[in-house]
């Protein structure tokens, strides 16, 4: 430490007045460095990420539409096409935008997926909800996201509660009952977690009442992959 | 010159266990509490944290001689901060769901004392070798000590580990391990048991 | 209404239910170094929601502003070099987070300048925190949790606006000073106590943590059982 200090007496200091600048040379020189370090970053995996944001969904996608009615084989991979876009839904003056999914299977309309959100018990849930080509059966749901109490709430994201959804048709909203049996129009909740259940299904009747009759590919503006 | 400086293999080794940076100095607890309620996230974060401590060491260890005292602290945050965000984008990248789950505690590498700490301490005095020396040894000791924390929460809190089941089916998870008062208890008891080692060796140490 | 309505469910979450100490474990540093004594936590946790609030302030409008694709000034600057369509799709959310760590050196160093000319008693109390606040991770969490709500939202609409990100700044402050006051609380007490000699010091400052965060998570559900007493609908 003295040795520093005695050097930096024995220089003559540089006049304050016009130093800081210069003494901030450093500071600036790594500032640009690194300035074009991050943007060569950014260039090369902004694309990467925003595809893994995209996939997440995509992936679901054709479990969503054919894997819960169990009726045929789904049809072959390379035929399904996906077209990822939103639904502009206005309530007075605001406007809601729905991300959604348009399937086409060999050449066909083979269903919709819509990414509905809201809020659970102890945070943020998001969904993906998928419905078949006319919008009046539900195919399947799958939680994106939850931060449920675990052990309790957070088993709204097991397979085996989510499969009573699939084949309930959305003419009328969904109820939710406790303890009961699953039977048509009728959710039954989580032992220990009927807010949870009830937040699930609130989401799903809210997308599908919102979204009623607007599903149709002349409503949907398709929008590109990088956004 | 200071002669009494360590060397790179006593900043080495003293980073493992006689300094760690958690059970030791108690510094950058935040992520040891938050991303410890399992393994898998455990072992992503030190490896976050020591990507980022090695680079950091080496480039304030090869620029330790431009640095002015007073700037010193401005250039230390320049570059952690961008080592974080290139370290974020990669994870985002790369481990998409990963990236998910640590969410915000990533980019709070960027405060985390122990970086600070050690560009502080070690890199802006030593040469690059030390440096580097250092912060491997650093970032072993912290990944320890999250390990040592994520085995317990996990197992206790889930009855897996590393997503492989460990417990049989009948044990009854204790959730409580995985949400906030496991991870301060889980923390607090196993400080407890290093000071009680510690006491231990010490008194052999004295009676031997 | 409603949007008093979304503000007082964001202080809530914020100051209680989602404390920023006892639920997502920031600022955990000072909560064990700096609790010995109620004067001092309150000094710290004051300086601290002051802070906060002005990061918070600073983070938002510089990302809104500056760091969003699409963002006013940063498409209007570049307007002069780039085509139009370029110009407004000009994205520098890559700094963000050094923006951020800047802005929040800039928070401490005017608060600090402010407390030393109008409360020079104050600042020789616990001026010597003020810098280590830089390092404190809650501060940087309020504004990484702040941009979480603007850069990634699916609906434009939903960004949060200025009152929202200054509602969860300074209530998550509030939040961070009511559990560090508590835990001071329970300090002075337990300085009276056998406690026995592996747990003193940090130890039973964890263990006692730990046993505040289970009182605190009693707070779960809270805005969500307001929220359907008031709009009826989950």
């Amino acid at each position: 430490m003295t040795q520093a200090q005695t050097s930096e007496n024995g220089k003559m200091p540089a006049p304050r007045k016009g130093g800081h600048l210069f003494q901030a040379w450093l500071v600036l020189l790594l500032a640009v460095i690194f300035g074009a370090c991050l943007s060569a970053v950014h260039v090369s995996l902004s694309g990467r990420i925003s595809d893994n944001k995209l996939n997440e969904s995509l992936e679901k996608i054709p479990e969503l539409i054919w894997g819960g009615m169990k009726q045929g084989a789904p049809p072959d991979q390379a035929s399904i096409d996906i077209a990822p876009g939103r639904i502009a839904v206005t309530s007075g003056q605001r406007t809601t935008y729905y991300p959604v999914f348009r399937v086409n299977a060999e050449g066909a309309l083979a269903g919709w997926v819509l990414k509905a959100a809201g809020q659970g018990y102890a945070g943020k849930v998001e969904l993906l909800l998928g419905l078949n080509p006319a919008g009046d059966k539900i195919t399947g749901l799958f939680v994106l996201g939850q931060s449920e109490t675990p052990g309790l709430g957070n088993k709204i994201s097991s397979p085996e509660w989510l499969a009573q959804f699939a084949g309930q048709r959305t003419a009328a909203p969904l109820k939710v009952v406790k303890g009961g049996e699953p039977a048509p129009g009728v959710i039954d909740a989580i032992t220990g977690a009927t807010i949870s259940s009830r937040s699930v299904t609130g989401i799903v009747n809210r997308a599908i009442g919102e979204t009623r009759g607007l599903l149709t590919p002349e409503q949907m503006k398709l929008t590109e992959r990088s956004q | 010159m200071m002669a009494n400086l360590p060397t790179p293999m006593e900043r080495f080794v003293q980073g493992i266990l006689p300094e760690n940076p958690v059970y030791r100095q108690f510094l950058g607890l935040c992520p040891t509490l938050a991303v410890t309620n399992g393994l898998k996230q455990a072992m992503t974060m030190a490896l976050a944290v020591g990507v980022v401590l090695l680079c950091a060491n080496t480039i304030v260890s090869l620029i330790r001689n431009l640095l002015k005292p007073h700037l010193r602290i401005v250039v230390f945050t320049l570059t952690i901060a961008t080592f974080v965000t290139v370290v974020d984008r990669v994870l985002a990248a790369y481990m998409y769901q990963m990236s998910k789950t640590l969410g915000p505690y990533i980019p709070l590498i960027i405060v985390n004392c122990i970086i600070i700490c050690r560009c502080e301490v070690c890199a802006s005095r030593q040469s690059v070798g030390t440096a580097a020396a250092d912060a491997i040894g650093q970032s072993i000791g912290f990944g320890l000590a999250l390990a040592s924390i994520a085995t317990v929460r996990e197992i206790l809190g889930t009855g897996t580990l590393a997503g492989f089941q460990v417990m049989p089916d009948s044990w009854p998870a204790w959730v409580v391990m995985v949400l906030p008062p496991g991870a301060f208890m889980t923390f607090g008891l196993l400080v407890a048991l290093v000071n009680w080692i510690d006491s231990i060796r010490r008194k052999s140490e004295r009676r031997g | 209404m409603d949007y008093l309505f979304d503000i007082l469910l964001i202080s809530l979450s914020a100051a209680l239910i989602n404390n920023f100490v006892l639920y997502y474990f920031v600022g955990i540093c000072p909560f064990i170094g700096v609790s010995r004594q109620v004067g001092m936590a309150v000094g710290m946790g004051s300086a601290v929601t002051f802070v906060m609030t002005v990061a918070v302030f600073l983070s938002w409008s510089i990302t809104t502003l500056i760091l969003v694709p699409g963002a006013p000034l940063s498409s209007w600057v570049a307007g002069f070099f780039l085509p139009a369509e370029q110009a407004a799709a000009i994205d520098m959310t890559i700094l963000t987070y050094i923006v951020y760590i800047f802005s929040i050196a800039s928070s401490v160093q005017f608060v600090e300048m402010y407390v030393r000319k109008f409360y020079p008693s104050l600042y020789k109390t616990f001026g010597v925190f003020l810098p280590l606040i830089t390092t404190n991770c809650a501060i940087l969490f309020a504004c990484l949790t702040v941009m979480s709500n603007i850069v990634g939202v699916e609906n434009p609409e939903e960004a949060w606006d200025l009152g929202r990100a200054l509602a969860l700044g300074f209530f998550g402050g509030v939040g961070f000073t009511i559990a560090i006051v508590i835990m001071a609380g329970i300090r002075e007490e337990l300085d009276m106590c056998d406690v026995p000699k592996v747990f003193r010091g940090t130890a039973i400052t964890l263990i006692v943590g730990g046993i505040l965060a289970m009182a605190f998570m009693g707070f779960t559900g809270v805005d969500s059982g307001i929220r359907v007493a008031v709009t009826g609908a989950p």
